[in-house]
């Protein structure tokens, strides 16, 4: 004669469970869930110990929530097609007018500027025109130019399994995303989805579009 | 058989991510069995009888009046036996290679033999105790005891030689040991009751030896049960720290577990009386989600196959600090007591050493925890190696003069624990 444990295990001991030592009679985790468990893995692999990783960043998803808590990407968003992203560059005259930096103008004629989101690593920065430099493929450096943006300021990476993922590169003004007035952890991955919109600099404003 | 209680004291609420459960179990045995259910008793007593033993020539007079009155003990119906030990080992009585069946004749007849002992020769430990284990053997389904005395250092035969010994031996019979005088060592006497599941202790004037045999045979007489074994079942993923034995002395019973299954564990404990010891059992446990409970241990006592009485140590995970900080007092008297033995053996071999810096730190933690836990008994010989300044700061100087016998005396008994005092009102 065995009973059931909570985690699913086939105890002797009615008291506690004599395999993982649960109480026994406490309601079960899942509901509904009775079949047994393997009986000398130490591993739990029990429902209530199940965490889906996020595919962004890892961080194991907190129970049901929908945004992971490491990097915001959204579970039940659409599944990421492998379509086409391009990189909208403009002036953002609310984020000047907050950031409200000395010394610097507003630019008077700002022309929006298109980048195509290639596979894999879009660099964003301003390049001096020295040839021995790398070029960022995202070049903020035509004028008007924002001087707020690093040389070397943050990445855009379009994974292959259609993710958008932006990295600050360790800026020396930090990156934002959307209102958010809480600088991006430098190096930390975070998911982007069709519309968010990427601060850098003093002005500069890069919204991320599926086409 | 008698009956025994289990009780449980811990604090089992621990915060998120901890593993580590601690408990003091305490054991009571009521001793109650009638005559006729007490296990059937075999009882050895080995004397030195080295050269030693006879300067002064008391000492060995002693020892054989006090080897008499531990037969007058013996009760009907037990087997027994005397042996005497130089560099190797003689049955005294009887000599016929078994054991004696106690009545007033052969107790006479043992007595008279004992009678005629004399020291001379060397001393050879492991022999003895050889000598003992086979005459043990021809009294099978007996529950076998020993007494040891010795008056000096095992010198012939070597350490790996009495290790091998004390494997073989292990589990087969129980051995009080006793060190009279100043010229036996601790460490080797307690290395052999350490295994063989005994006390030790040191007696300091010969005349004492009969005083001692006497309470160590009646006790033994006393005993109501035939080998015993802790019991310790612990859930999947979780390991055991360690199990210590923490009253009446303490005593380290980690290595000695032999698996059950893979998830028990059996300790032995020798025979029990009508008497109480306690137990810290330290379990490290996978942690698990606030709000869940888990049961850390089954603890139940194990005499032939049937478990009786347990206690069980459990761990509740909960956000409420007031509940996971809180510290049980019993877990923290034992691990005072427990530090109080590490200190003065460590205290003691740094004198030795002559580190007096770290002598004087340890020996003043010491007194400070002797003097926290009112270990009136240790503090009383911890003064006799240290003046204290001020004992609840343990500010403590270390006497220039230390008689051997003090130091020794300190040493023998720093495992000796108070139980947890009545609570602060």
């Amino acid at each position: 004669m065995t009973v059931a444990c909570p985690r699913g295990h086939e105890s002797q001991a009615t008291d506690y469970c004599d395999q993982c030592g649960a109480p026994i009679g406490a309601p079960p985790l899942t509901a509904g869930t009775t079949h047994v468990f393997p009986t000398v893995d130490e591993v739990d692999t029990s429902p209530a110990a199940r965490r889906e990783p996020c595919p962004v960043c890892g961080a194991p998803r907190s129970g049901d929530d929908r945004y992971c808590e490491g990097c915001g990407f959204d579970f039940h968003g659409p599944p990421p097609a492998a379509g086409a992203w391009e990189a909208v560059v403009t002036a953002d005259r609310a984020q000047f007018e907050r950031l409200a930096v000395a010394g610097i103008s507003f630019p008077t004629d700002y022309t929006e500027r298109r980048f195509v989101l290639a596979d894999g690593e879009n660099r964003i920065g301003r390049s001096r025109g020295n040839p021995d430099e790398a070029v960022p493929e995202i070049d903020l450096a035509a004028a008007p130019a924002d001087p707020g943006v690093s040389r070397l300021h943050a990445m855009l990476e379009r994974r292959s399994d259609g993710v958008i993922v932006l990295r600050d590169l360790g800026s020396t003004n930090g990156t934002t995303v959307n209102d958010d007035p809480v600088p991006i952890a430098p190096e930390s991955p975070v998911a982007l989805g069709d519309g968010d919109r990427v601060r850098v600099g003093a002005w500069t404003t890069i919204t991320v579009h599926r086409r | 058989m008698s009956a025994f209680t289990a009780e449980c004291y811990q604090n089992e609420h621990l915060p998120l991510g901890a593993s580590e459960v601690n408990a003091i179990v305490t054991v009571t045995s009521d001793g109650a069995a009638g005559h006729a259910d007490r296990p059937e008793a075999a009882e050895i007593v080995i004397v030195d009888t080295s050269g030693s033993m006879g300067a002064p020539r008391r000492k060995i007079k002693s020892a054989g009046e006090a080897t008499s009155v531990a037969i007058d003990c013996i009760r009907d119906g037990v087997a027994f036996g005397v042996i005497a030990g130089t560099e190797v080992a003689r049955a005294v009585y009887p000599i016929d290679s078994t054991l004696a069946i106690a009545s007033p004749q052969t107790r006479a007849k043992a007595k008279r033999a004992v009678d005629r002992i004399e020291a001379k020769g060397g001393t050879a430990i492991g022999s003895w105790l050889t000598l003992a284990g086979r005459l043990f053997a021809t009294a099978p389904g007996r529950s076998c005891h020993a007494i040891l005395l010795t008056d000096g250092e095992n010198q012939h035969e070597t350490e790996d030689e009495l290790d091998r010994v004390l494997a073989e031996l292990e589990g087969r019979f129980q051995c009080d040991c006793r060190g009279v005088g100043t010229d036996w060592r601790v460490s080797e006497l307690r290395r052999i009751a350490s295994a063989l599941l005994g006390s030790v202790d040191i007696i300091a004037e010969p005349e004492a030896m009969a005083d001692d045999f006497q309470a160590l045979m009646q006790t033994a007489m006393g005993k109501a049960t035939g080998n015993v074994s802790l019991r310790l079942w612990t859930p999947q993923g979780a390991s055991v720290a360690f199990v210590r034995q923490v009253a009446p002395t303490i005593e380290d019973l980690t290595a000695r577990g032999l698996p059950v299954n893979p998830l028990t564990a059996d300790y032995p404990t020798a025979t029990w009386g009508q008497e109480s010891r306690d137990y810290h059992v330290c379990i490290n446990v996978p942690p698990r989600e606030i709000g869940d409970e888990m049961l850390a241990a089954r603890v139940s006592l194990v005499e032939g196959e049937e478990p009786c009485a347990q206690a069980l140590i459990k761990a509740i995970w909960t956000e409420d600090q007031q509940l996971s900080t809180r510290i049980n007092r019993e877990v923290a008297h034992y691990t005072g007591q427990a530090e109080l033995a590490e200190c003065i053996r460590e205290g003691l071999e740094a004198r030795k050493e002559g580190d007096l810096g770290t002598a004087t730190f340890k020996l003043g933690r010491a007194v400070q925890l002797a003097t926290e836990s009112g270990n009136d008994g240790t503090m009383k010989l911890l003064q006799a190696v240290v003046e204290v300044d001020d004992p609840a700061t343990g500010t403590v100087r270390l006497k220039h003069e230390v008689k051997p016998l003090d130091e020794m005396s300190l040493d023998t008994r720093s495992t000796a624990t108070v139980r947890v005092g009545p609570a602060a009102t």
